[in-house]
């Protein structure tokens, strides 16, 4: 049989804490997730807090260190790779390369300008500095980032600027696979407009997307599949509006 | 020494000059053989390592510590009976110093003195080297009161071993940077830092900077003796002494445009000024080197007389 | 990904007092002390050992006693070491211990090989000497002697580390701590070394001061693409500066990882306890 060309492949992943400072005890943040992930494909993570979203997406990009279970990522050269198994020098490298992540939080970086940041995002990834810096201008103007903000240092812009920037640092130069979470919580709806955009442009340059998104719209818009998790499981995987449903109902009920 | 060439020496002792030391037993160079082996060792130690600092023995000598010891020593040691010895003292023969230090050598020796370059072959001195053309036949004797060249920038000793014995220089270039950025040129006069055979770096105490380059590829001997310090060190004759300076910053002597010398006329020589009483007001320059000077004035006058410089 | 180290240093250990190896029975993290009651010595560090690619920033993190300055100095060749090996690329193709090398060999090291950033600035520096001075004698220790090049050399290092050109004659000892710090960095950089170990870099500077001096590591962490080894106390700096390092606890390493992942999912008790304490 045909394996189709996952970009990511998980197996069995579970993620458990041991708290030494509080007796011993185990928090479960994941209990076993399995997905795979296909390339332009955008999935949705869906579910309550505490479900195992977050947890999930920092299991795959190393902040946290599973458990047990296997990660395996497609790289651009062909290659697969363990993630969960790659020593962290490797880790490092892959995640300048072909991973993104963005999160919420803008990395600390108090003093430089959105510009430098972005292109310096790009560098970091490959590109040479001129023509990541023309793409970082691209995708500033895009996210809205008016052009006099862009030497001012990062600390100083809204919630809302520092998570566009945010956005076109992690997205420079589309990665192989690129893991969101909350990006687009703290921005106003022209700019989240435009921040979708971006990401739904992403996915059809062959980007597999894993995205955490508080909002029905947001996930409706881009998801081309939804997986509910609950309780550091997968509940449910498949069709957007079909799951959809299922949630609303739920909350319905 | 037999009892014959012992009174040799007394006889021309007494014929040179009236010094009660003429009258006393004292050997052949006032230093006992002792003596004179372990100051010829260090001399040796040093003639094979340029520039390298070898400690000796220094006695106390009858001169003061500071009046030329070092220099004095070396010369006793190294003086042969077949020697001519001039000594000078910032050029000049006549100094009071410069008398006391060759009747001191001559009356321990009995060997003839001279003044002229020529007819000398050990030349000992303080501040100057002569301004005659030197070769084969010299020895130049350096007295030095600071023979550490790094004495300015340092001052534990162990360290100061530690910079020598790693080539370390890196804080005399730092002094060097910092006198040119403070003051535009490198303001050393005196004693000017040189590289020695391209390893070592001396103090080139106590000459000018216009000695300095008569040091480079010498035919001469150069022996350097402190005697305070304890030190002797030595330029063996052919080799390099490059002063240190940086690459786009020419190492330059001491010239003062339209200067010449008030008794010879010479403005090719060493010259030294002379500051004005308060009743005739200006200065006037002379010749370091008062032996040349005398030559020069001497040729100039009766050109057609053998030249002897 | 060049993989290839730029510094390894393996098995590490200095013992303080008699080398006797059954001190390492009752010191260390599970016991809690690095002094040994068995032989009176102090284990300030044992098998600590890590590699460092170009490019790369390694934290190394522990409160005052974990030994990570010692490590620094063993390292640096500030303090000899009791065992271990040391290796740089640029030395022999990291075939020689640089452990094993004689003082003097080991001075020759750090005029291009491996440069110390200093916590005290005017342990790095001549304070009676001049900024551009300062740089000079990295310089000249490595050869240059053209004096316009020289200059030329440390006014672009002085405003590459943000010291302003018009102080580059004046004396190390009148300026701030801050402003030393550049300047010790900039001597540091002097000679390109492809290895950097900064110690405690901004501690003991005003917090604004040092939030500016933490920038400039950063970038010029980035830019010179040298392998550092950054030793501090502070999370704020491990996290600015590095993107994996080692904790360290009675001379020995507990943890080692990507930094997020050690502040997000430590997994040592000490490590939680350590992260813990400075999140809250």
């Amino acid at each position: 049989m045909n394996t189709p060309d996952f970009i990511l492949s998980c197996r069995g992943l579970t993620k458990d804490f041991v708290l030494h400072t509080i007796d011993g005890r185990h928090v479960e943040a994941l209990r076993g997730v399995d997905l795979d992930i296909l390339p332009g494909e955008h999935v949705a993570l869906a579910g309550s807090s505490g479900a195992g979203k977050s947890s999930f997406l920092k299991c795959i990009y190393r902040t946290y260190e599973p458990t047990s279970g296997s990660v395996v990522l497609r790289l651009r050269s062909g290659s697969r790779v363990d993630l969960t198994s790659v020593s962290d020098q490797e880790m490092a490298y892959l995640r300048g390369r072909d991973i993104g992540y963005v999160s919420q939080f803008l990395r600390a970086e108090p003093r430089r300008g959105p510009l430098d940041i972005v292109t310096r995002a790009g560098v970091s990834r490959g590109m040479d500095r001129v023509t990541a810096r023309e793409a970082a201008a691209v995708s500033l103007k895009r996210l809205n980032i008016e052009e006099k903000l862009w030497d001012v240092h990062a600390s100083v812009l809204s919630g809302g600027e520092k998570q566009r920037i945010n956005l076109a640092a992690g997205t420079i130069s589309a990665p192989q696979l690129l893991l969101l979470d909350e990006p687009v919580s703290a921005l106003d709806p022209a700019n989240r407009e435009a921040a979708l955009d971006l990401i739904g442009d992403l996915t059809s340059q062959g980007v597999a997307v894993l995205a955490v998104f508080h909002d029905i719209e947001a996930m409706e818009r881009l998801a081309s599949r939804i997986v509910l998790m609950r309780n550091g499981r997968v509940e449910m995987s498949g069709d957007p509006d079909m799951v959809l449903d299922v949630l609303t109902q739920g909350a319905r009920v | 020494m037999n009892t014959s060439l012992l009174q040799q020496v007394l006889d021309r002792n007494t014929r040179i000059d009236e010094s009660p030391v003429a009258d006393l037993d004292v050997n052949f160079g006032l230093l006992d053989e002792y003596s004179k082996r372990e100051i010829r060792r260090a001399i040796l130690t040093a003639v094979a390592v340029p520039g390298y600092q070898v400690p000796f023995g220094s006695r106390e000598m009858p001169v003061a510590r500071g009046w030329g010891s070092g220099g004095l020593q070396i010369s006793l040691a190294v003086v042969g009976p077949d020697d001519v010895v001039k000594v000078i003292d910032q050029g000049d023969d006549e100094g009071v110093n410069a008398v006391n230090l060759r009747r001191l050598i001559v009356s321990s020796t009995g060997i003839p003195e001279s003044t002229t370059p020529e007819d000398s072959t050990l030349i000992q001195t303080r501040h100057r080297i002569p301004e005659d053309p030197l070769d084969e036949r010299h020895t130049l004797i350096l007295q030095v009161p600071v023979p550490e060249p790094l004495r300015g920038v340092e001052r534990d000793m162990r360290e100061l071993a530690r910079m020598h014995a790693e080539a370390d220089y890196a804080r005399m270039w730092v002094s060097l940077y910092e006198d040119k950025v403070r003051n535009g040129v490198i303001t050393r006069t005196t004693g000017y830092p040189c590289l020695v055979n391209g390893r070592y770096v001396i103090a080139t105490t106590p000459i000018p900077r216009w000695d300095v380059p008569r040091l480079h590829q010498s035919r001469f001997l150069s022996l350097f003796g402190a005697g305070r310090e304890k030190r002797i060190y030595a330029v063996p004759p052919h080799t390099d002494v490059e002063p240190l300076t940086f690459e786009d910053v020419p190492f330059e002597v001491e010239i003062t445009p339209g200067a010449e010398c008030r008794s010879c006329g010479s403005s090719e020589s060493f010259l030294v000024e002379v500051p004005g009483s308060t009743t005739d007001g200006g200065g006037h320059w002379v010749c370091s080197d008062s032996d040349w000077c005398r030559r020069h004035r001497e040729r100039r006058q009766h050109p057609s007389r053998g030249d002897r410089s | 990904m060049n993989s290839e180290w730029a510094l390894k240093v393996s098995s590490l250990g200095k013992i303080h007092g008699v080398p006797d190896l059954r001190a390492l029975e009752d010191t260390g993290p599970d016991v809690g002390t690095a002094k040994s009651s068995l032989t009176g010595a102090i284990v300030a560090a044992w098998d600590v050992g890590f590699e460092v690619t170009p490019g790369e920033a390694l934290g190394v993190i522990g409160e005052s006693g974990s030994g990570k300055s010692t490590v620094m100095r063993c390292i640096a060749g500030d303090q000899s070491s009791t065992t271990g090996e040391v290796f740089l690329r640029s030395l022999d193709h990291g075939r020689t211990n640089v452990l094993d090398l004689d003082p003097s060999a080991r001075r020759r090291l750090r005029v291009a090989d491996l440069s110390v950033v200093y916590q005290d600035p005017a342990e790095g520096l001549r304070l009676n000497v001049t900024a551009g001075g300062n740089i000079a004698e990295a310089l000249t220790a490595a050869g240059w002697r053209h004096f316009g090049r020289i200059r030329d050399r440390a006014a672009e290092l002085l405003e590459r580390t943000e010291v302003p050109l018009s102080r580059m004659d004046d004396l190390v000892g009148t300026f701030s701590g801050g402003m030393r710090q550049r300047v010790q960095l900039a001597k540091a950089l002097a000679n390109e070394p492809p290895v950097v170990l900064l110690d405690e870099p901004t501690t003991g500077l005003d917090a604004s001061v040092a939030a500016g001096v933490l920038d400039l590591i950063r970038n010029l962490l980035e830019e010179t693409g040298v392998a550092a080894v950054v030793v501090s106390h502070d999370f704020a700096v491990i996290e600015m500066l590095t993107t994996r390092c080692v904790v360290m606890n009675h001379g020995h390493i507990v943890e080692a990882g990507l930094t997020d992942r050690l502040l997000e999912d430590p997994h040592h008790p000490y490590s939680q306890r350590l992260v813990g304490a400075a999140r809250a």
